[in-house]
């Protein structure tokens, strides 16, 4: 008897929890269903805040659109996966390495069209270099982040890093999957070897570094030196320059063989129903109030000329033509081509 | 068998369990440590108590839109695992079917895939059917990957059943459709149960599939998490965490307390 | 076991049909086969598809089929090394789960009161309610080198140089087996409260120990519980990659940090694909396999 009222009691509350649970999903706004929809992808964490917070709203409302920003990283398998006629970007913002293969895989535009937007006029030259698919519109500096109380002397050299006393305490990244990791590969076949594409120089200079820390992305490296577990790491500068104001215990070097630069690229998808928009977009986070806003937010060296920061960024950030020359851009395409046997070749190396 | 070496079996066994509970809670004081802890990245021993991780959690609205699609996400899932999961263990213990240790071993396989793959495969195959990730297409996800579990553990306690209490109600004169529903179904719940608070949890926690399957706007919380920490590394996401453990754990007592799992336990 | 359902159909229990036929409670599966045929089979069949194309068909019309993702794998000693790694990892968490979680649920199911077992039940699935990220990061604070572990012991003088607990397969095992023990405990606790306690009871009646009533009633009658948790723990311990990736640095090169590695960075799904069709086709030849030698030990059929 109490079998059967507790399976009914049991069925009804199934139901009602599922009824209520699958209500509560409804039928998503259509009040944006007139305005065409232009879709792109985003960083998180204080970047997302910003654009979703302010940039973005701005642009809906002076370009009357929707915009759909995904911030759920890896991007490019995404888009690789949607229809060509129907990708699932309009416009694409991700690091140079990954720009340069989408577009190997034809799934961005290997050549901006820029009468569609003006404000490239304005940008430094690096940001539409040969070394660039599409547009940087920001870029941080690949250097040395070390911990300013562990006795060490400031960095003066990538050499700096491979000091016998920092053995077990120097940070790098996992190279497959890293941009990071692997510019700092290409850097040091530039330095113990011929050049940048000195990939043999490279792997002794990387055999030599052991032991070292690896990571997969720049928010471990940073807390990594934050909490001491190293003493000095391949980093770049905003990820240093963020804790401003927080009195932490760590500096960014400005290695003398020079720094590379890891820039932000926009770019648009062939098959985009909607490239007039996603133009237009690009156009906007290349003016120099957007530019200065995220600039100021997250430490980011903005690309346009004309960007006036105020000056505790201005004193740190590369925002002078003397010192956008100082950046070192990565041959992206040549790693590229490479990067399935420098996988397996840095992973067997550093396996230990 | 003296007193003694009784209490010495006792203490030890109790021991042993109190280290094995140690050890799982061990991680979540660190995380409650980190959410309390005012430096900005994970350190131990603390060196105070703020609240501002708190704060800045409750203030994302990212992360409050995100904890309740969760939640409401993996009670349907729950829901559906349940029903769909309990089904299958019945029929391919009792319906005689052909092949049926295979089809087991079928039905298992979501869970030896690496979920990546799960996730882009289904995400592909969305897009070619022209839907852009919709709603349904993530619980369908989740569903696919929590069926397993309900299977799993309705099987186990089929595999223990007493078929006696079933042969007792069909000599007593009960159909079996009656007995189906009044005695089998009843027995089996623990186990159906046990696999719906698997089901919860792995739809809660559901990684990977959700990265491919999320809208943008759409966002579980998990993925908000890691979008959040690869860029900003702080005390908000084990806040996040802390909440979302209490509140999970809140669906799963009121479980108990309206359906007795206790009672689950012994027939 | 089975006896029963072939009488259920009748309602008096009358001659046995000759050769079993299929019970109408078959169609129960129907519901779990649509949903794994369209959302499992169709995907994964595109994944396996494209496993052995040159190309995405749907990106580029020019595609042939060819064997050379399979033949990449086979031909480097670097990922045999990684699906060895996987099903190494996979049994030493699998154990290691089995023998943590055992006691622990043994426990749980013996509970009388209903507040313990209540208090219990959230000590265990805490644990998976954390969420996978921050968790992982959790165990860094504790195995790292300045972290937890270390700084005692080497405040107490015990050590003098912090252990090596992370960045390697000892530290990835550790954070595996710690997500994994409450799917264990919850399978195991099921099965062994169905135990009649009378039985245990009834051997010690007789004069066993009570390590020697474990033994030889209460552990042989959980098998199934065994069995069921250890695939569990085997199958998501194989295709787990987020944990190895945070906590292992390269030194463990899984199958499936690999396969996430050919996704999100090289793009190169036909390889990825391949991955996952060994990795699935291994799994399933040895959970196939261990269900045969357990289901031959206890005697136990129809639990696959």
């Amino acid at each position: 008897m109490t079998e059967k009222i507790r399976i009914t009691r049991r069925a009804t509350l199934k139901a009602g929890a599922g009824a209520a649970a699958l209500a509560t999903f409804g039928a998503p706004a259509i009040l944006h269903a007139q305005t065409a929809t232009l879709k792109i992808t985003t960083w998180g964490g204080k970047w997302g805040e910003i654009m979703k917070g302010e940039v973005l709203p701005a642009f809906e409302k002076e370009f009357k659109c929707t915009v759909s920003a995904d911030q759920a990283f890896p991007f490019v398998p995404k888009l690789q996966a949607s229809p060509k006629s129907n990708p699932v970007y309009d416009m694409l913002h991700t690091n140079s390495n990954e720009q340069w293969s989408c577009v190997e895989l034809g799934l961005v535009e290997a050549k901006l069209d820029h009468k569609k937007v003006p404000n490239i006029a304005d940008v430094y030259p690096y940001a539409i270099s040969d070394k660039i698919v599409g547009v940087s519109i920001f870029t941080s500096a690949i250097g040395l982040g070390y911990r300013t109380d562990k006795g060490l002397k400031k960095p003066t050299s990538w050499k700096d890093l491979a000091d016998p006393a920092l053995a077990g305490a120097r940070g790098g990244y996992i190279i497959p999957v890293n941009s990071l990791g692997q510019a700092h590969l290409m850097m040091l076949g530039k330095i113990y070897g011929k050049g940048f594409n000195d990939l043999d120089a490279a792997y002794k200079a990387l055999e030599a570094l052991k032991p070292i820390k690896l990571v997969d992305f720049t928010g471990q490296m940073e807390k990594m030196l934050l909490a001491g577990e190293v003493s000095m790491g391949v980093i770049h500068d905003s990820g240093i320059y963020r804790y401003d104001g927080q009195n932490q215990p760590i500096e960014f070097a400005i290695p003398s063989e020079g720094v590379l630069a890891l820039e932000q690229v926009l770019n648009v998808t062939p098959g985009s129903k909607v490239k007039e928009l996603a133009y237009a977009y690009i156009d906007y986070m290349l003016r120099p109030d957007v530019q200065k806003k995220l600039s100021e937010t997250v430490w980011y060296s903005p690309s346009n000329k004309k960007v006036k920061l105020d000056p505790k960024y201005d004193a740190r950030l590369f925002n002078t033509e003397a010192k956008v020359a100082q950046l070192i851009q990565p041959d992206w395409k040549w790693y590229n081509a490479r990067k399935e046997e420098i996988d397996a070749k840095v992973t067997r190396l550093l396996k230990g | 068998m003296s007193a003694r070496s009784f209490d010495l079996g006792r203490a030890a066994y109790y021991t042993l369990n109190g280290a094995i509970i140690a050890f799982l809670l061990a991680p979540i004081a660190i995380v409650a440590v980190f959410a309390l802890n005012p430096t900005p990245y994970i350190s131990f021993p603390p060196v105070g108590i703020t609240w501002r991780w708190f704060a800045k959690f409750f203030a994302n609205d990212d992360f409050m839109v995100s904890l309740w699609l969760s939640l409401r996400v993996a009670v349907v899932v729950l829901l559906l695992s349940m029903l769909i999961g309990g089904a299958c263990a019945l029929a391919l213990v009792r319906g005689r079917l052909p092949g049926a240790r295979i089809l087991t071993a079928f039905f298992m396989s979501p869970l030896m895939l690496p979920a990546i793959l799960t996730g882009l495969a289904l995400f592909q195959v969305f897009q070619l059917a022209e839907l852009d990730r919709p709603v349904w297409g993530l619980i369908v996800g989740h569903t696919l990957v929590a069926v397993p579990y309900v299977l799993r553990t309705t099987l186990a306690v089929l595999a223990n059943f007493d078929t006696r209490v079933e042969e007792a109600a069909a000599i007593l004169g009960a159909s079996p459709t009656r007995v189906f529903f009044e005695v089998t179904l009843p027995l089996i719940r623990p186990g159906v149960i046990a696999g719906g608070i698997f089901a919860f949890i792995v739809s809660f926690d559901q990684f990977p599939i959700s990265l491919f399957l999320v809208p943008p706007k759409g966002e579980t919380l998990p993925v908000v998490l890691f979008n959040y920490m690869k860029f900003d590394l702080d005390g908000a996401i084990a806040a996040a965490s802390m909440v979302s453990i209490l509140l999970a754990l809140s669906v799963v007592l009121l479980l108990e307390r309206v359906i007795g799992l206790k009672a689950y336990v012994k027939l | 076991m089975a006896s029963l359902a072939d009488t259920i159909p009748g309602t008096l229990p009358g001659p046995r049909p000759a050769r079993p036929s299929v019970s109408p409670i078959a169609w129960l599966v129907g519901p779990a086969l649509l949903l794994f045929v369209v959302f499992f089979v169709l995907p994964f069949g595109t994944m396996a598809v494209l496993s052995v194309l040159s190309g995405n068909p749907v990106q580029n019309p020019n595609v042939h089929v060819t064997p050379r993702h399979y033949a990449r794998f086979l031909g480097d000693d670097l990922y045999h090394d990684a699906l060895w790694s996987t099903l190494r990892i996979g049994i030493i968490t699998t154990c290691a789960a089995l023998l943590i979680g055992y006691p622990l649920a043994h426990w749980m199911a013996r509970m009388k009161s209903r507040l313990g077992h209540a208090l219990l039940l959230m000590a265990v699935i805490a644990p998976m309610l954390t969420g996978i990220v921050v968790r992982t990061f959790a165990w860094m604070t504790i195995l790292q080198d300045r972290g937890v572990i270390n700084t005692t012991l080497i405040g107490l003088g015990l050590i003098e140089k912090p252990l090596p607990l992370m960045y390697n397969e000892l530290g990835t095992v550790v954070a595996l087996v710690h997500i994994y023990v409450p799917f264990m405990v919850l399978t195991l606790t099921g099965v062994i409260g169905r135990i009649d306690e009378r039985l245990e009871q009834a051997a010690r009646n007789l004069g066993a120990s009570r390590l020697r009533a474990f033994r030889e009633v209460t552990l042989p009658l959980s098998l199934p519980g065994i069995l069921a948790g250890s695939l569990l723990v085997f199958a998501l311990s194989i295709s787990a990659y987020v944990t190895p990736f945070l906590m292992g640095g390269t030194n463990v090169l899984t199958l499936p940090m690999l396969i996430y590695q050919q996704v999100s960075s090289s793009f190169n799904l036909g390889f990825a694909g391949a991955l996952g069709v060994i990795l699935l086709a291994v799994s399933l030849v040895v959970v196939i396999a261990y269900n045969h030698v357990l289901a031959r030990f206890s005697g136990q059929e129809g639990l696959t």
